[in-house]
């Protein structure tokens, strides 16, 4: 799959490729007596990169946290490889965790460690791996996120965008099934986005997992989604492609498209090549 | 009609009936004051569940797998050999303050030979773990809850969570053994310090030799008194490591909130350590 094909070619909404992953089942969780999320349904399908969209503080990490349960909701049910993780304690939710690697929105290095420690932690203390077995998948990974070489260096000697990538790198040395993004690209430049975007998309097809990712960039979601969900007042408004999105008409989505710069309804969205 | 008026100034006035308004005030205020009472009894309670829960799993972690043997040795060089100079001066100049006063409280009684017994003593039963243990709550265990308190903040805590990682076995276990196994070490290092800077003072100042320093020491001292101030430690170091994580563990917010958790760790920290202090002298005393 190119990564310059459109994101409906990659994966049709209309034609599940997969079979569900993560299932939402009523959700509803409820913060300071607001209800983030208000009995909130939805399917995230084997394959797939689904953005979930929305203005900040609407509760789309939450939406994500909940998947690998670092959020539990107040009523209804998450299924994760089919098997409900609401209410495990953190051990019944280890084997889910292993299965599923999150990047946190500021990268959540260890300071403590070098960048060889950071993505050689999961690495050692989930496998008996011998130590060249673990260099070797770090610079592997290293490699795959475009920053070889970069072992010994320090979390405060790397820019942002590097500390994302290296998170990166450290979310898929389990190789994971499910890898849940959290804002990707909050506070990063326009470029640095992109090659983040881009790294989401190639990520996703050489390891052949499902992808979560919260965003309020609208550009990054037009890069790396098949679906995207729109998220306003606790419920998914709009589940679609990006190019639906961009021409179905709701007013709320329509208004928040407008709000990013982006002009609505005027089929610019079909025009525009993906990845550019 | 003048005395007639006089009787009528005589007859007390009835205080006026409160108005209703009034009556709902005073009730409003009690119900604040105890709503708010109530507040803070729900906010105690709720930190001390919290803390036990932590301090549970925290032991269960202590005698189960995985154990992270790097990161106690770690620990134990941050934690304690790095309080090694705080808790010696502050030892060795006690010592010598102790030795001074004594001579001068004890000079119209010709008491300047008892100086060793009642530095060793003071020292070793009193002074060295509890001013050890003060000084490590305010060095080690601020530093457990700005180190962890930031980790929360920046989601490193749950980045371990994320990666089937337990934080109480990585982040709070081994700073708990650390602590338990270098309190009674620099206590012990601190006594010896202080009998030290009790020595300095007493040759120099005072003019004893040191054959009768010592010796008023080990006339005194018993094993006993070095087991008692010895085994405060353990608890000591248990308090401030626990309340030191569940401090970091509980940051919300910012830097503010890590500032804030580490001003709460020093003095929760300190209040438990001397009342504690107080209850196990009252206990030692009486086995």
């Amino acid at each position: 799959m190119s990564a310059a094909a459109p994101a409906t070619d990659r994966l049709p909404a209309a034609l599940p490729r997969g079979e569900t992953i993560v299932e939402f089942r009523n959700v509803w969780k409820r913060y300071s007596g607001r209800d983030v999320l208000a009995g909130v349904n939805l399917q995230i399908r084997r394959g797939e990169v689904l953005c979930i969209l929305g203005p900040s503080g609407t509760g789309k990490s939450v939406a994500l946290r909940h998947i690998n349960g670092l959020t539990h909701p107040d009523d209804g049910d998450v299924l994760v490889f089919g098997e409900s993780v609401v209410g495990l304690s953190e051990e019944e939710l280890s084997p889910v965790r292993r299965r599923v690697a999150m990047l946190f929105q500021g990268g959540a290095l260890f300071d403590s460690m070098s960048v060889e420690e950071n993505i050689a932690f999961p690495v050692r203390e989930h496998t008996p791996k011998a130590e060249d077995e673990v260099a070797a998948i770090v610079a592997e990974k290293l490699t795959l996120v475009g920053l070889p070489g970069i072992q010994k260096k320090m979390p405060s000697e790397l820019s942002g965008g590097m500390r994302k990538r290296v998170a990166l790198a450290r979310s898929i040395a389990l190789e994971p099934e499910i890898i849940l993004y959290d804002e990707p690209t909050t506070g990063l430049d326009p470029v640095s986005s992109e090659k983040i975007a881009q790294l989401i998309v190639d990520v996703n097809e050489r390891l052949r997992t499902t992808s979560v990712v919260v965003t309020h960039d609208i550009v990054t979601a037009r890069t790396v989604s098949d679906r995207v969900v729109f998220l306003h007042q606790g419920r998914f408004q709009f589940v679609g492609t990006f190019e639906e999105a961009a021409s179905n008409g709701h007013p709320v989505l329509m208004d928040y498209f407008r709000a990013m710069g982006f002009p609505c309804g005027t089929g610019v969205f079909r025009a525009i090549p993906k990845g550019e | 009609m003048a005395g007639s008026e006089g009787v009528e100034c005589a007859v007390p006035m009835a205080p006026p009936e409160p108005s209703a308004t009034a009556i709902f005030y005073r009730n409003l205020a009690w119900l604040r004051f105890v709503d708010r009472f109530g507040r803070k009894g729900s906010h105690i309670v709720e930190y001390v569940g919290g803390l036990s829960q932590l301090v549970g799993q925290a032991l269960t972690g202590c005698v189960s797998r995985p154990f992270y043997s790097s990161e106690l040795l770690h620990q134990m060089d941050e934690l304690g050999v790095k309080s090694l100079s705080i808790t010696g001066i502050t030892a060795f100049v006690t010592g010598g303050v102790l030795a001074l006063q004594t001579a001068y409280s004890l000079e119209a009684f010709g008491g300047k030979t008892f100086i060793g017994r009642i530095v060793s003593l003071s020292l070793v039963r009193e002074l060295g773990p509890i001013l050890t243990a003060l000084m490590v709550a305010g060095r080690v265990g601020s530093g457990i809850t700005a180190e962890i308190g930031s980790m929360t903040v920046t989601e490193q805590v749950d980045a371990l969570r994320a990666m089937a990682i337990s934080p109480v076995r990585r982040l709070v276990v081994p700073r708990l053994l650390a602590i338990l196994l270098m309190m009674p070490v620099l206590t012990a290092i601190a006594d010896v310090l202080g009998i030290l800077g009790g020595l300095g003072i007493a040759v120099l100042e005072i003019r004893m030799t040191f054959q009768d320093y010592f010796t008023s020491i080990l006339q005194q001292l018993q094993i006993s008194d070095i087991c008692s101030g010895l085994s405060k430690t353990f608890f000591f170091g248990f308090e401030i490591a626990a309340i030191g994580c569940y401090n970091g563990l509980q940051v919300e917010g910012g830097a503010t909130a890590v500032g804030r958790a580490t001003t709460r760790t020093v003095v929760l920290a300190s209040i438990c350590i001397l009342i504690s202090d107080f209850l196990l002298t009252k206990l030692f005393l009486a086995i």
